[in-house]
């Protein structure tokens, strides 16, 4: 299950960055057919092997674990530029950042020897980080918030073990989330400020 | 979203996180894992003093071999394990076994290569650039785990571990497995020390990290339900940046003393204790022995005290002692040099007790070979004898 599951981020990765370079020859590819036509190109290029491995499995030599929240954020991408649907809006997409950032704030410092607590560990079968995320999700669900679907999809891959980690962490956040997070909340306080009189 | 969609979903909410807490529930009246081997096996019969040294693998001319580790299998074989090549990092660098019958004290196998960068990049499917610091154990049976260390990009810092299980003794070896124990790109994980067993039939393996922080943590390892499965997680002993590569002692269920390599500037072996099987660990105190940054190992004797091996030097690695401890690791008294020599390299010891009461030392010798030691508590009491008149 985790090397089919393993090929999906590459995967979208392709399709958005072709995507994004249409996008600039200012090429329209909305609609079915050249979704299709462009998600066979992007398959084949990821299965493409170079120097004996495929181009996807290149991308897993140096990152196992793209989380579900970063894979989610490319298929919302994905599905926007393919068909003109957002599947999450400002809000969704907000909460997105908000709850990466804060995630990898508690997460990487520690884990990466700051301290003697280890937040990492509490992945590793049922804890705390559980009971929390789901009554994240809850209450994201009571507020109508579609960022709760994202979370509902983590802790489903996490249960067949769809990434190659077994800790429940990677599945939420991985060190490039929190990056994207930070570049979008940065852009977002940036364009706030610009509109200030 | 409307409030019927709502509703499905906090239901499937409450049943996808109701899974994970059932395995967590149905662990509760089981009892903790404690150490399970604390006291050597069987009180050793002294009889006359016996030390030999002997080479494992032949001189590699221009080569370099490094991390040795060593196991002994239900039927009294020996097997090592350690990484050699052209030169640390080099794209030759491979994993070698040798064994050793009982019938042929003093002679070891041709080593054999058991995992090399293509064949781990075969059964990891991805880019591997290097292997090395091989730990090789024996579990229940004929099974034997093989922990080692594959980088795809940058030096040891891009270090991730893998395991590899044979059920022949090391006849035939299932697939590398990679153990994700890092949330930053998986990497900084090492192996250099050998695991505790324990009760419930897992091991723990004193791993360390070293990225912007350098510290020692457990890898708390154990076969799953299905053939081939291993479930695992880590804990951590320390944080900080002076102390890796613990070596753990344990001399009762629950109570264990880590001896740690020092990286900052006191210079001197450290140390922590546990009184709950390892689930936490004191704040680590220095001993009054030296340590140039350098790998030590420790082995609990039949009477419990501790033997400890290390370089004797806040410098260099050009002796490796040994010092025996009556007091869990307080006080110590040198009792042997096994090596010295002005300019060369004597590194990374390593050590075990063997069922016939025997001790293997193993050892990077030169950078040019792994050595091997064995001697016997009647040539420990007897140097013990001979320092104290």
């Amino acid at each position: 299950m985790p090397l089919g599951f393993s090929f999906v981020f590459p995967f979208l990765l392709i399709m958005a960055l072709l995507q994004g370079g249409a996008g600039l020859l200012g090429r329209d590819l909305c609609g079915w057919r050249p979704t299709l036509i462009l998600g066979l190109i992007s398959a084949f290029i990821a299965v493409t092997p170079v120097g004996g491995l495929p181009l996807a499995r290149w991308m897993i030599s140096f990152n196992a674990n793209f989380s579900i929240s970063l894979t989610a954020i490319l298929f919302y991408k994905v599905t926007e530029s393919s068909f003109g649907v957002k599947l999450l809006d400002k809000n969704d997409l907000l909460t997105c950042w908000v709850f990466s950032l804060t995630a990898g704030v508690i997460l990487y410092p520690m884990a990466l020897g700051l301290g003697r607590f280890d937040p990492y560990q509490a992945g590793w079968g049922f804890s705390w980080l559980f009971v929390v995320v789901c009554g994240v999700t809850i209450l994201l669900l009571i507020m109508k918030n579609r960022f709760a679907v994202v979370l509902i999809a983590a802790i489903l891959a996490h249960n067949l073990r769809l990434l190659e980690s077994t800790n429940f962490w990677d599945y939420l956040v991985d060190p490039f989330m929190v990056l994207v997070s930070c570049i979008a909340l940065s852009n977002r306080f940036l364009r706030k400020l610009s509109k200030r009189p | 979203m409307n409030r019927r969609l709502v509703i499905i979903l906090i239901l499937a909410t409450l049943l996808l996180y109701a899974w994970p807490m059932l395995g967590w529930l149905s662990t509760l009246g089981r009892e903790p894992a404690t150490f399970a081997t604390y006291a050597p096996s069987t009180p050793v019969v002294d009889d006359k003093p016996f030390m030999v040294e002997e080479f494992i693998n032949p001189d590699p001319g221009k080569g370099m071999v490094h991390v040795g580790s060593i196991c002994e299998l239900p039927d009294g074989r020996l097997i090592a394990a350690w990484y050699g090549g052209t030169r640390e990092g080099a794209k030759d660098v491979a994993i070698f076994l040798a064994i050793k019958d009982p019938g042929h004290p003093t002679r070891w196998s041709k080593p054999k290569r058991v995992v090399d960068r293509i064949s781990a990049s075969r059964e990891l499917y991805r880019y591997i650039k290097k292997v090395g610091n091989p730990i090789i154990f024996a579990g229940s049976g004929d099974h034997l785990w093989l922990v080692y260390v594959t980088i795809s990009a940058g030096g040891w810092s891009g270090s991730s571990l893998n395991v590899k299980v044979s059920s022949d003794a090391g006849a035939t070896w299932n697939n590398s497995r990679r153990l994700t124990l890092s949330p930053f790109f998986n990497i900084s994980e090492l192996v250099r020390n050998k695991p505790v067993p324990l009760s419930s039939g897992g091991f723990a393996l004193p791993i360390y990290h070293e990225c912007l922080g350098y510290f020692p943590e457990i890898l708390w390892i154990q076969s799953g339900r299905e053939d081939g499965a291993i479930a695992f997680r880590k804990s951590r002993m320390t944080g900080g940046q002076s102390f890796i590569q613990p070596s753990v002692v344990a001399y009762g269920p629950a109570l264990a003393t880590a001896f740690y390599r020092c990286r900052s500037d006191e210079k001197a072996v450290g140390v922590a204790v546990t009184k709950d099987a390892g689930v936490s660990w004191s704040e680590p105190q220095t001993l009054d022995l030296p340590n140039p940054d350098s790998a030590v190992d420790a082995i609990l004797l039949s009477d419990h005290r501790i033997l400890l091996a290390f370089n004797d030097s806040v410098q260099n690695r050009e002796n490796l002692r040994l010092a025996v401890s009556n007091d869990r690791g307080a006080d110590w008294v040198r009792i042997a040099t096994i090596e010295s020599t002005q300019g060369e390299k004597y590194s990374y010891p390593y050590m075990i007790r063997s069922q016939d009461g025997l001790i293997h030392l193993v050892y990077t010798w030169h950078r040019k070979r792994i050595k091997h030691v064995v001697f016997n508590e009647a040539w420990i009491n007897a140097r013990m004898k001979r320092i104290a008149k």
